[in-house]
């Protein structure tokens, strides 16, 4: 059975760890919580075709971090009146009330929502449904840290999924900085008290960003190593990804 | 085959499992296997001919690469990529079922279960007295007693439109207003174009109509010229409370074969008249419950007899 | 959701006079039910539930906290239902949330039992560890994945199911020197009491269309209802909690006998569900 909340000793641990954490990143080598290097990645899992009723679906679990996607659509929506010649992509992301440690409220995430449209408009074809919209829908089920990554990388799966045209597969990496290390797939510990954070989603094939955004104190040297390590970690993703497509394929014919 | 929410016992899931590897071994054998891309995977072509991008490719610094998972297709000097579970794609002369969501001035529009919805125009509709004229105002008015929002018509694709919306006409006597029976809707690949949509299954007194667009029919035989007289018998006000109901025998059977088409769509097969009715006899040969035919012992059957049929078609063909 | 045409709804209908609905099912038959448990390996307690398409999911919190100065002998358990928007695409923002709140209260008012906390479905009592001071607070939440009729029983069950798989872990409580003071908690990791199920009802909605009530309906049977009552029925027999919805009005002979056909049926459908429940419970070890 995994840990659940108790409120009167979390709080009292949690501080005990943080002070351990900031202690060890002022040295230069030390183990994360899970055995993996600095450079390592989280094994991920990933699958297509879970929610039946929809276009195309996608569940993505990257250690503790699981998240579900359903895109529905070309369809006619309601909102868009006006013709235009090309189509609409409309992103939500919901966290479950279950999916922090910390009983939440699940409502949408309005930031999230737009992040993950920014980091997929410019992958999807738009001119190939005009006048119709395309609906993503993200759920996170739980939240174990590097969350809107995962999102990215399970929103493009679910939208390859769907048959919707796209210029390249979209996959995401989010680097850490604690110290003087940079720590990458950070999980929600190692996010808590993080002195900076990148997250970068790219197209792999077509070498191209399409979401950049960085928040902390970093010098030039320093992001152009987190950048190079995450175009490393995502045509990783990526290649995972296609294999993933590939097996469904086999298997639907 | 998506995830399975059915629970089997042990036995059944051996048996599954030993039926889906057998029916793996005979698609593999096709070449399809080898051209599935997916997206961003780059086609090999020759660089020397004029080769044309067709659907779903893109050009990446002169490499042909794929915007869509699917497999790929060559036609010549055309270079495309079909994918395996697509959307409805219309072409003229489609028999499509559809449902009326608005009535607009002088047309009706139609949900088909396609990105847009369809637009069937007065002018393509015969009129209640049969007699050919043009359309007046008073014709316009009177829509109502035609078509109303929620009902299921059949009707076949004319043409498109400027925006890409499909044009619809019901001239045909065989077209018109479905009643007395149910609307099931599958996805549009399991659908393939065949010279026949309409099929009357005299053993059972239904009429089966297989939409191209992914709506299926399934309800009482109607008489083709029974349908003019119902037009012209309905009163615009005030719903028909005749005696008409559905026979319990002929309802038996709607429903079996409404269950066949649930079942070979979530299993995944094409849906042809042939699946149907052999999958509606077997269930009757079997002596199982109409409503048992959406259970696993049926379902683990009936992936057992796709699978003895494949090896049958493979051995007639070596 | 889309509408019928008068023709599918006089089919409709004449299928349930003649005890033949569109699936084959009778009236009174219910859809394969299909359970997994410990979905959520977070959670204390999770359950996935499927009846035909219809999908719900549901978790359980245990945390601890106070007990209300009204009730100081009793823990404190409160169920919250959200509908996602991949079920339908009006569930987005603010449309989903009068369901929520409808199935959400309807839920509470047949597993909680009455003010006194008789006939309900957790011992509120057995929740406390120290009277007035320490309880267990128990967070039920579920999720309505895919929707095609008849919510509340998907729900009910999938929170059965949930509790079945509810372990809460073994705390040793040292009480403070003086009786103000609060007392120190030490929370176990490894040994857990699991919850006895077997006074969690069921709940059965009898949805009436025309002259007969159906069990189980479909969106589109749900779509033609005049008025629809769920019973929640334990394994006693005795009934937990009734809702009526649906406008119309109805004799109250015609409720009596309603309630009889729920009780009828729930002896079914209970004994499939614990059977299922427990098939669940052996896989998932």
């Amino acid at each position: 059975m995994a840990a659940s909340t108790y409120s009167p000793s979390q709080g009292a641990e949690r501080r005990q760890r943080q002070q351990q954490m900031r202690r060890l990143s002022i040295q230069s080598d030390w183990d994360r919580s899970d055995g993996r290097s600095f450079i390592q990645c989280r094994p991920a899992f990933l699958r297509t075709g879970a929610a039946n009723a929809a276009s195309g679906s996608a569940y993505a679990e990257f250690g503790t971090t699981k998240v579900i996607v359903s895109v529905f659509g070309p369809r006619e929506s309601k909102k868009a009146m006006m013709y235009s010649d090309i189509g609409r992509l409309n992103c939500n992301v919901t966290f479950t009330t279950f999916a922090t440690s910390l009983r939440g409220q699940g409502s949408d995430n309005k930031e999230y929502s737009a992040m993950l449209h920014k980091a997929l408009e410019g992958a999807v074809i738009l001119e190939t449904f005009p006048k119709t919209t395309v609906d993503v829908f993200a759920l996170v089920l739980e939240s174990g840290g590097s969350d809107l990554p995962v999102i990215i990388s399970c929103a493009s799966l679910a939208l390859a999924d769907a048959g919707i045209m796209m210029y390249d597969l979209v996959s995401s990496v989010s680097v850490s900085c604690i110290g003087k290390n940079i720590l990458i797939d950070p999980t929600n510990e190692e996010e808590v008290c993080q002195d900076g954070s990148l997250v970068l989603a790219c197209m792999p094939a077509r070498n191209e960003v399409t979401q950049l955004t960085l928040t902390g104190e970093w010098s030039l040297p320093k992001i152009n190593e987190a950048m190079e390590l995450c175009m490393d970690a995502c045509l990783k993703l990526a290649g995972i990804m296609r294999s993933c497509l590939k097996e469904s394929a086999n298997l639907s014919n | 085959m998506r995830d399975l929410h059915l629970s089997l016992n042990q036995t059944q899931r051996v048996r599954l499992q030993a039926a889906l590897d057998q029916l793996e071994s005979y698609a593999a054998s096709t070449a399809a296997a080898a051209a599935s891309v997916t997206v961003a995977d780059s086609i090999p072509v020759n660089h020397e001919d004029n080769i044309l991008k067709g659907h779903g490719t893109s050009d990446l610094d002169g490499q042909v690469v794929a915007t869509l998972c699917g497999v790929v297709e060559r036609v010549n000097k055309l270079v495309y990529v079909r994918a395996l579970r697509s959307r409805y794609k219309p072409e003229v002369g489609d028999i499509i079922v559809g449902r009326v969501i608005e009535i607009a001035p002088k047309r009706w529009r139609l949900e088909i279960n396609f990105s847009q919805d369809a637009v069937l125009m007065l002018s393509s509709m015969n009129l209640p007295d049969g007699i050919q004229r043009r359309r007046t105002a008073v014709d316009e008015l009177n829509m109502r007693s035609i078509f109303v929002e929620n009902d299921v018509i059949c009707a076949e694709v004319r043409g498109f439109q400027h925006d890409g919306s499909l044009q619809l006409q019901a001239r045909s006597q065989k077209y018109g207003k479905l009643e007395k029976g149910q609307l099931l809707t599958v996805p549009p690949y399991l659908v393939k174009r065949r010279k026949q949509h309409f099929h009357h299954l005299d053993q059972y007194n239904v009429d089966l109509i297989v939409g191209c667009n992914g709506f299926v029919w399934v309800g009482e035989h109607v008489e083709t010229s029974e349908k003019e007289s119902t037009l012209l018998s309905d009163k615009p006000s005030g719903k028909q409370e005749t005696d008409n109901s559905v026979p319990l025998e002929t309802r038996r059977h709607i429903c079996r074969i409404a269950n066949a088409v649930r079942l070979l769509s979530v299993i995944g097969l094409t849906l042809t008249v042939e699946s149907v009715t052999e999958t509606v006899e077997a269930s009757l040969r079997s002596n199982i419950e109409i409503n048992e035919m959406l259970g696993s012992e049926f379902y683990v059957q009936t992936v057992e007899r796709e699978a003895q049929r494949r090896a049958s078609m493979v051995r007639k063909r070596s | 959701m889309v509408g019928l045409s008068e023709g599918e709804k006089q089919f409709l209908r004449g299928g349930i006079e003649q005890d033949l609905r569109s699936d084959g099912r009778t009236r009174h038959q219910f859809r394969s039910v299909y359970v997994e448990t410990g979905v959520i390996p977070q959670a204390n307690g999770s359950a996935r539930v499927r009846l035909g398409a219809t999908e719900v999911i549901a978790s359980i919190k245990a945390e601890l906290g106070k007990p209300s100065l009204l009730h100081p002998d009793k823990g404190k358990v409160s169920i919250f239902v959200d509908c996602s928007p991949t079920a339908a695409a009006i569930y987005g923002g603010k449309g989903g949330e009068e369901l929520s709140m409808e199935l959400s209260v309807a839920l509470e008012r047949c597993l909680l039992g009455g003010k006194s906390g008789a006939g309900a479905a957790i011992d509120l009592s057995s929740l406390v560890l120290v009277e007035g001071k320490v309880c267990w607070d128990l967070y039920i939440d579920a999720l309505v994945v895919s929707s095609d009729g008849n919510l509340l029983d998907s729900l009910a069950a999938a929170i059965k199911a949930a509790l079945s798989n509810t372990g809460l872990p073994k705390v040793n409580v040292v009480l403070g020197a003086s009786p103000e003071e609060q007392p120190e908690v030490d929370v176990s990791d490894e040994e857990f009491l699991q919850f006895d199920t077997s006074t969690v009802p069921a709940i059965i909605t009898l949805t009436k269309v025309g002259k007969h009530y159906i069990v189980d309906a479909t969106s589109e049977e749900e779509s033609q209802m005049n008025s629809a009552v769920s019973v929640s029925v334990n394994r006693n027999g005795q009934i937990c909690g009734l809702t009526k919805r649906g406008g119309a009005g109805l004799d109250p002979s015609v409720i009596l006998d309603m309630v009889s056909v729920a009780k009828h049926v729930s002896q079914q459908f209970t004994s499939d569900l614990d059977s299922e429940i427990a098939a669940a419970e052996a896989s998932d070890e």
